[in-house]
């Protein structure tokens, strides 16, 4: 009897330790945060930590263990001053939409949400530019500009939420980077602060320089919170087109649609979006609130064209000629907002909508040349269908930006293994026809494991070492890009 | 399978329709407000499934985001996987209530009991109608009107049908609670727009309140209700089931059967078109039209009809952000005041600048007309406006209070 009891004994007390160990650890965490963030708010309970375990890629959770709302960009400076002696992981947030597993708390530690930095601080619309704090919402910043007649290009789907903050640490691209190009085209300066609290401005307004050389400002774009944390950004802008016309033709196969895009791509028109949905996505849509008459079994492709009002008139016809010459008796267009805006939501919409089908996805983000097109997408068909999981494509064809969302449910034992082993064949493949692992989502803790496909010892070991020299014990965002970069306390 | 493990199974399913997409951050009040994804509805989702699955113990801080929520709904239409966020919500605040993990405010427990019984209720609030009547500005919620003390809208609805023998459509109207005890005048004035557009009425006997207070609250006592209105409404004769409240149309409606759609009066005389009001030439009277939360995102309407809105005469135009919510929530506005008045702040701000004389902020929900009218007590809109339902606008005896 002695021995089972005097095990079970050890077994409690060793239980209550720990508990109290990581109890105590936690509330000088919350204290310590506190000290920092004497205006801002501080959470450590678990529920108020249950919230902030995801981002849009909903099914991977990492509860941080804590999260911070700084007041203002001065808090947030701060805290970075003090953030090195917490000894914990640093993750920047926006809103959290993201679709590579970027601003989740990985390996643990402290996510600095940056809802509360929300103001529009410039319109410079004689200058076509603005400044804004790191989490003002997309579609809010296109609000305020639309009045003016200017504005901002890059329109990644979660517009409606995302930040600019996560736009530039992502360097999101949207429907319409076709023709316009993605975030880094239009990121002006960056107001960016390490994790000593220095406050470095990378660039300027019209041709403002900071006190660093200008191109330094293209490795903050795209650093996925791994270098610093963003404050303000200064960004360019565009006159707002005269005249859109968007167009909407569906083919049978992907042979016809392919021919289309092809024809497309290289039309003096230069469509500002050439946006494909294939089947499945077409029958997700039309089962859905969002429905708007598409044909069963087609796939679409959505075009839009935009520019000074008569010379977009006078190219109406040629693209819907185009269209039809391609294979499509089904093209329709239309310059009424209602109609297109229509349009364009139930595109937007399509990774939300993945949700009446299933409980979770995992969007890939591949970039292939053209020409590979219907090859890959064929392979995404072939894959899935063998292992059981259902495929969606709704994507950017004429960046070559796929999109292959893979549905699965991860209550199910083995459904994630199969759909990370269909990524896996995906991204090989996608390499060997020269593409590569993300074209606007970032890598995140997603696809890190993916890159040594694309990029050798040498390469990742000189890119490893740019996040290590501004963090040197990578506090910043560690288990991200990089699959071995691990926050050593 | 008992019904109570079918339901947690189809409350699962329900949770893992949400793809974590973030769509719903972007309208809700309570995350614009505080910038805390806890405060948003797939904030409140994961917490409720987590608990649910046993990943997460039960915590006051789930209690504290359930509560916070204004139930307004604006995230069921901005949600692409049509997660049926109010119905999970509807119930999670139940079970709180009723294991005490939430106990609404002491005068919203009292009034929940009071509305079951409608007698007792409409004899309790006669003093307000009179005071109403009699122009005492007794609580910041009570805005102006004349409603009759004892006159009930049944006998006035006989009265009129007797006077004008309409020929056209058979509608069966719900009186509501609150509506037929304090803001009787709304009503009325229902009942004169509908015989003026040659509409049959009908006030069903043994209505009771539609459950939207239990359901705002959590309290028990909605399935009772609606058992009541099922037999009130259900085997009538009729063309349409009207109400003039958004938020109890919307309850009525999920307690009727589905082939028994409620409709909105608005939107019931927009299919008619309504008989027009004139005015004069130099009306200057300027109507900003709010939407409220379960006529759009509840009821699913586009907004109030444009030929409605037409009818009124006036120059109309819609509210900025008139899509979003002014905080009233039901009874939100009693039981978080601080958000209620953050949000309406924001939301009244333009009303301080907005051009026209007189000012009418128009609505069609006697508890969004009451936070409304409490921006002007609270000091948050300085200028003289008037807060009126748009019936009352199409009304043909339409009464003028400033």
């Amino acid at each position: 009897m002695m021995g089972p009891w005097r095990s079970f004994v050890l077994k409690a007390s060793s239980i209550d330790i720990s508990t109290h160990k990581h109890s105590l650890v936690k509330s000088s965490l919350e204290s310590q945060l506190k000290t920092l963030l004497p205006r801002g708010r501080v959470f450590t309970s678990a529920a108020q930590l249950a919230g902030y375990g995801a981002d849009g890629l909903g099914y991977k959770n990492h509860i941080p263990d804590a999260v911070v709302i700084p007041a203002d960009a001065e808090e947030l400076v701060g805290f970075m001053k003090g953030a090195k002696a917490l000894h914990v992981p640093v993750i920047l947030r926006g809103a959290g939409t993201s679709l590579s597993g970027g601003p989740v708390a990985a390996q643990g530690g402290v996510i600095v949400h940056t809802s509360a930095l929300k103001r529009i601080r410039e319109m410079n619309v004689k200058g076509f530019w603005c400044e804004v704090e790191c989490g003002v919402a997309l579609n809010d910043l296109d609000a305020a500009l639309k009045p003016h007649g200017v504005f901002y290009p890059p329109d990644p789907s979660s517009g409606p939420v995302c930040t600019l903050g996560g736009n530039v640490a992502s360097n999101a691209g949207g429907a319409h980077c076709f023709r316009y190009g993605v975030t880094s085209n239009y990121v002006l300066g960056v107001e960016a602060v390490t994790l000593d609290g220095t406050v470095h401005r990378f660039g300027g307004p019209a041709g403002g320089r900071g006190p660093w050389r200008e191109d330094w400002k293209r490795f903050m774009i795209g650093s996925e919170g791994t270098l610093a944390a963003f404050t303000r950004f200064w960004l360019r802008l565009l006159p707002l087109p005269e005249k859109v016309w968007t167009f909407r033709a569906t083919y049978p196969d992907l042979k016809t649609t392919e021919a289309a895009i092809h024809a497309l791509v290289a039309h003096t028109s230069y469509p500002a979006a050439i946006e494909m949905l294939d089947p499945r996505g077409v029958a997700m849509v039309e089962s859905s609130q969002m429905a708007c008459g598409l044909p069963e079994g087609s796939f679409m492709l959505l075009v839009e064209i935009d520019g000074p009002e008569p010379l977009v008139n006078a190219r109406v016809e040629p693209v819907a000629e185009l269209l039809r010459r391609a294979g499509s008796k089904d093209v329709m267009f239309s310059d009424e907002d209602e109609l297109r805006k229509k349009l364009w939501k139930a595109r937007k919409a399509a990774g939300g909508l993945l949700g009446q089908l299933s409980p979770a996805y995992v969007v890939q983000d591949a970039v292939i040349p053209k020409r590979a097109l219907a090859e890959v997408l064929q392979l995404v068909y072939d894959e899935a269908d063998a292992a059981g999981i259902p495929a969606v494509n709704v994507f950017h064809a004429g960046d070559g930006n796929l999109h292959p969302n893979f549905l699965f449910d991860s209550r199910v034992p083995g459904d994630l293994d199969k759909v990370e082993l269909i990524s896996k064949r995906l991204m090989q493949r996608v390499i060997e026809v020269g593409g590569t692992l993300s074209g606007e989502h970032g890598i995140g803790n997603d696809k890190s494991s993916y890159m040594p496909l694309v990029f050798g010892p040498d390469s990742m070991r000189l890119q490893l070492a740019v996040p290590a020299s501004f963090n040197p014990a990578h506090q910043m965002n560690p288990l991200k890009v990089f699959d071995n970069r691990r926050f050593a306390a | 399978m008992t019904p109570a493990l079918q339901s947690s199974i189809s409350r699962s399913n329900y949770f893992s329709n949400c793809t974590h997409c973030g769509f719903c951050l972007a309208v809700c009040p309570t995350y614009k407000l505080t910038g805390d994804e806890n405060n948003s509805p797939r904030g409140r989702l994961r917490l409720w499934s987590e608990e649910a699955s046993g990943r997460l113990s039960k915590d006051k801080w789930t209690d504290f985001y359930t509560e916070e929520c204004v139930g307004c709904l604006a995230c069921e239409t901005a949600c692409p996987a049509t997660v049926p966020y109010g119905e999970l919500f509807e119930q999670t605040r139940h079970q709180h209530v009723a294991s005490n993990r939430f106990k609404p405010k002491l005068q919203l427990r009292l009034a929940s009991a009071a509305v079951q019984r409608l007698l007792i209720f409409n004899l309790a609030m006669l003093p307000t109608r009179l005071l109403r009547r009699m122009g005492a500005r007794v609580h910041r919620f009570l805005f102006p009107g004349r409603p009759a003390v004892f006159q009930s809208t049944a006998a006035y609805a006989d009265e009129l049908m007797q006077r004008h023998r309409p020929t056209g459509p058979r509608v069966a109207f719900l009186t509501g609670c609150l509506m037929e005890a304090a803001f009787r005048e709304i009503n009325f004035a229902t009942l004169r727009v509908l015989i003026e557009n040659n509409c049959r009425v009908i006030i069903p006997e043994g209505q009771g309140c539609c459950g939207a207070f239990q359901e705002h609250t959590g309290l028990d006592g909605v399935e009772k209700l609606r058992a009541q209105n099922r037999r009130a409404f259900c085997s009538l004769d009729v063309d349409a089931i009207v109400s003039n409240s958004s938020g109890c149309g919307y309850a009525l409606g999920k307690a009727l059967h589905p082939n028994q759609q409620v409709r909105d009066v608005l939107g019931f005389l927009g299919e008619l078109g309504p008989v027009k009001r004139q005015r004069a030439n130099n009306d200057e009277t300027r109507v900003y039209v709010d939407l409220p939360c379960h006529l759009v995102h509840g009821q699913k309407m586009e907004g109030i009809p444009t030929k409605v809105l037409d009818a009124t005469g006036y120059h109309w135009e819609l509210a900025p952000n008139a899509k979003d919510c002014c905080g009233s929530g039901g009874v939100y506005n009693i039981q978080k005041p601080e958000n209620a008045h953050a949000i309406l702040k924001e939301k009244s701000a333009f009303l301080n600048e907005a051009e026209g004389a007189p000012v009418i902020l128009a609505t069609s929900n006697h508890v969004c007309m009451m936070q409304w009218h409490s921006a002007g007590v609270a000091g948050l809109v300085t200028r003289p406006y008037e807060v009126r339902h748009v019936i009352q606008l199409l009304d043909p005896r339409e009464e003028v209070f400033s």
